[in-house]
């Protein structure tokens, strides 16, 4: 597929992430909404498409999507729940991307809201019950363990790397209004190196606070978004997902990840190489994963992560900026709206707005996800998604 | 990732370790009846006669539900492993535990827990055995161990 710049990114919402804040993900929702309607100057009834997140705090409702509409006083044309997982609002722009080249809908609401640090814990059936919560493996920080021991095993990782990384998004979430208050202390790369093992050889820096919050984005045709007046745009241009990689096979490498597979996808689409990438704003459920990253999508070889972590200046002043408002591990993760974080981040300094942490030439940006844990595997959902500026 | 980490609150009761749930989501009887009288069973699809790990309603390699179950030799080696410190809920009482992915010779790959061992001990590539842990009368669930020597 070649890039085009058909679809537009005219409006973006986020609401201050908060431990245990008590607010349902509904009323959390409204503010996106609402900081969208006063951003846009959109009318709500010109929204005709809603591409939403699954969430943990509201997945046990069946009808989540159409009560969020209810709430919101949304009639759209096209709808759809995302399931997935971290990856949901990356998905969830190319969804609503392919519904308005479709006729489907003209206007789009990519909208992601979780109150999960408030909500009861979710219930993950089939296999897990009798395969693997009886050996007592601590959920994703139990298989980001084994994926790390395995990655020590193969290659070279360097704590140092995964330090600097916890410090750059640290004073990156400093900058950030909107991060969760329990984080905005600074911390060193001592800090983090001295954090107590929670699943050996993963530290307790090394992964996300569960918090609430939510975060969207507008997504129309960019035909629609000139008519519309808008005043600020920007387009995705190249996309790559990929669900269950390898999935038929038994003896996978747990190290490898799908952006193998959606990185360069991405990149090709967008006629671009990793060279071309003005920032990043990866998923970082754990630090590794920005790691492995930057070895799968091309920006260095397998097993070089390191190194290029510690030769590349990844700071909002640096030569790739790396995960502006402080990514999930230091800004916290908004449950199943963790995936929209980044992303918010990417249209905001591309926008233009982000304040201190603004970033000199926003240009582009590469925006990821990654969904869901499964047995013995890389992680379940990897997507890859380019933005760039009209 | 985002999946549910259960916020363990100081209050909260105590909760037992979990036992299986058998038969849940497709019938895995003939490998708990096999388990209880300490046999270990993986699937095999009868047509491509590949191997596999955890049950699936389909063969991963053709797509049909040609499948049977056969009794695996119970060695294999450590692919990855990792210590628990902080519990998922129900095993406090075990911390610190070894979770671990095993290559069964067989050619799958099966998440069990190590004992008789210390994770100072543990190595990627170290042979281990199966053990059982009896968890009720009616569960004997699989662990390895390191092999002995003979």
């Amino acid at each position: 597929m070649t890039k085009r710049k058909d679809i537009a990114v005219i409006g973006y919402g986020e609401t201050k992430i908060t431990l245990r804040g008590g607010r349902s993900s509904y009323d959390l929702a409204g503010e996106v909404l609402e900081q969208i309607v006063n951003q846009t100057g959109i009318d709500p009834r010109q929204i005709d498409g809603l591409s939403i997140a699954e969430t943990m705090s509201e997945t046990a409702n069946p009808f989540w999507g159409v009560f969020m509409c209810e709430q919101l006083g949304l009639s759209p044309t096209w709808m759809q729940v995302n399931g997935l997982g971290g990856a949901s609002g990356t998905g969830g722009i190319a969804r609503a991307a392919a519904a308005i080249r479709d006729g489907l809908c003209e206007t789009v609401l990519v909208l992601a809201s979780d109150a999960q640090s408030s909500a009861r814990p979710t219930d993950q059936g089939a296999h897990r019950y009798e395969f693997m919560y009886p050996t007592g493996l601590r959920g994703p920080v139990g298989s980001f363990g084994l994926l790390t021991q395995r990655y020590r095993h193969q290659y070279r990782l360097k704590d140092e790397a995964l330090a600097k990384l916890a410090v750059t998004q640290r004073r990156h979430a400093l900058m950030n209004p909107n991060a969760c208050d329990k984080l905005r202390v600074p911390l060193t790369e001592a800090d983090y190196l001295n954090s107590k093992y929670v699943s050996e050889p993963l530290r307790m820096l090394d992964s996300v606070m569960v918090c609430d919050g939510a975060n969207g984005v507008l997504v129309t045709s960019t035909a629609n978004a000139k008519k519309l007046g808008a005043k600020k745009m920007i387009h995705p241009i190249g996309y790559g997902e990929i669900t269950n990689f390898k999935g038929s096979e038994m003896l996978v490498d747990i190290t490898e990840s799908g952006f193998t597979v959606a990185g360069p996808k991405a990149l090709a689409q967008a006629g671009m190489t990793p060279r071309d990438i003005r920032m990043i704003m990866p998923y970082d459920d754990f630090l590794i994963a920005i790691l492995l990253t930057f070895e799968h999508v091309g920006f260095c070889g397998r097993g070089e992560g390191s190194e290029f972590i510690l030769n590349t200046d990844l700071s909002y002043k640096g030569t790739l900026p790396l995960n502006t408002s402080g990514g999930q591990i230091s800004a916290g993760q908004p449950g199943l709206a963790g995936g929209g974080l980044n992303l918010v981040e990417a249209v905001r300094q591309m926008f233009g707005e982000a304040g201190e942490r603004q970033v000199s030439d926003p240009r582009n940006a590469m925006v990821t996800g990654i969904g869901v844990i499964p047995y013995g595997r890389n992680w379940g959902v990897s997507t890859v998604l380019i933005l760039e500026q009209s | 990732m985002s999946e549910a980490t259960p916020a363990s609150k100081p209050e909260a009761k105590k909760i037992p370790r979990p036992l299986p749930r058998v038969n849940a989501y497709m019938d895995t009887r003939p490998f708990w009846q096999a388990a209880n009288n300490g046999k270990l069973l993986i699937q095999y699809c009868k047509e491509s006669g590949k191997p596999q790990w955890y049950p699936r309603p389909v063969s991963l390699a053709t797509g049909r539900r040609n499948l049977e179950w056969r009794e695996v030799c119970g060695r294999g080696k450590v692919y990855s492993w990792t210590v628990t410190y902080s519990a998922w809920p129900g095993h406090e009482d075990r911390v610190p535990y070894i979770c671990a992915l095993v290559e069964l010779d067989e050619g799958v790959r099966m998440l069990a827990n190590l004992l008789n061992v210390k994770g100072e001990d543990v190595k990627i590539g170290m042979p281990v055995q199966l053990c059982w842990e009896r968890l009720s009368d009616e569960i004997n669930y699989p662990a390895f161990e390191p092999v002995t020597p003979r």
